[in-house]
C-alpha cells in the first residue's frame, strides 16, 4: 500500500505544482458535481486567472492522501502557487480582507 | 442527522467558551453553517481554526451525521 501511496503523493506534487491555482475537487470544470465545488469555481471565475479542476470524486486513496496531507477532511481542496489554501470559507475571509488578488497577482507573476 | 445542540456539544469539546451559532442549510439536519466565537482561536489563522473545529466534528462527520458544514471562526473581540 506504502508503494502506492508514494506514487499518489508524488502526483498531487506534481499537479500542485503545475497548477498555480488548482482545485481538487468532485466532478469537473464542465460539470461540477457538488455545490461546493461549484462555488469555488464561481469565486476564481471573478478573477479571470486560469485555473485547473481535479476531479477525485471516484479516487478515494487519492482522496485520502489529500485529507493526511493538508489534514483537512473535506472536498474541495486548493492549492494557490503549490500552498493549501483550504475551500471558499476560507478564501471568501481572505477575499473580505483584500488578500486574495495581491495573492494571484504575485503567484501569477513569478510565471 | 444531528441536532444542533449535539453539534454545538461536540464543538465545545475543544473549545469549552466557544458560542456557537448553527444554521441548518437545507431543513434536512444535515448541511449545516456555524459562527463559533471563542478565544481558542487567538494567535490562530483560519485555516488552523477550521481544522480545530473538522477535528472536534471529527465523529459526526465520519459518520455521515454531518454531510456539510460551512464554517466562521472568531475570536470574541473580532465578533465584536
Amino acid at each position: 500500500m506504502s508503494e502506492q501511496n508514494g506514487s499518489i503523493e508524488e502526483t498531487i506534487k506534481k499537479e500542485t505544482r503545475e497548477n498555480t491555482i488548482l482545485i481538487y475537487g468532485k466532478g469537473t470544470k464542465e460539470a461540477p458535481r457538488c455545490g461546493f465545488t461549484k462555488e469555488t469555481i464561481q469565486f476564481f471565475e471573478k478573477y479571470g486567472y486560469p485555473y485547473q479542476v481535479i476531479d477525485v470524486l471516484n479516487d478515494m486513496p487519492k482522496r485520502e492522501a489529500l485529507s493526511k496531507i493538508t489534514n483537512w477532511p473535506t472536498l474541495p481542496k486548493v492549492f494557490i502557487g503549490g500552498e493549501f489554501y483550504g475551500d471558499t470559507d476560507i478564501l471568501d475571509e481572505m477575499e473580505k480582507k483584500g488578500e486574495v488578488k495581491p495573492l494571484l497577482d504575485r503567484v501569477f507573476q513569478k510565471k | 442527522m444531528i441536532t444542533q445542540d449535539t453539534l454545538i456539544g461536540y464543538v465545545r469539546t475543544a473549545l469549552p467558551d466557544a458560542m456557537v451559532s448553527v444554521t441548518d442549510r437545507t431543513g434536512t439536519m444535515d448541511h449545516f453553517s456555524i459562527r463559533v466565537v471563542s478565544d481558542g482561536f487567538k494567535g490562530k489563522g483560519l485555516l488552523d481554526r477550521h481544522r480545530m473545529i473538522y477535528q472536534a466534528l471529527n465523529e459526526p462527520m465520519k459518520d455521515g451525521r454531518i454531510h456539510a458544514v460551512e464554517i466562521k471562526a472568531f475570536t470574541q473581540d473580532e465578533s465584536r
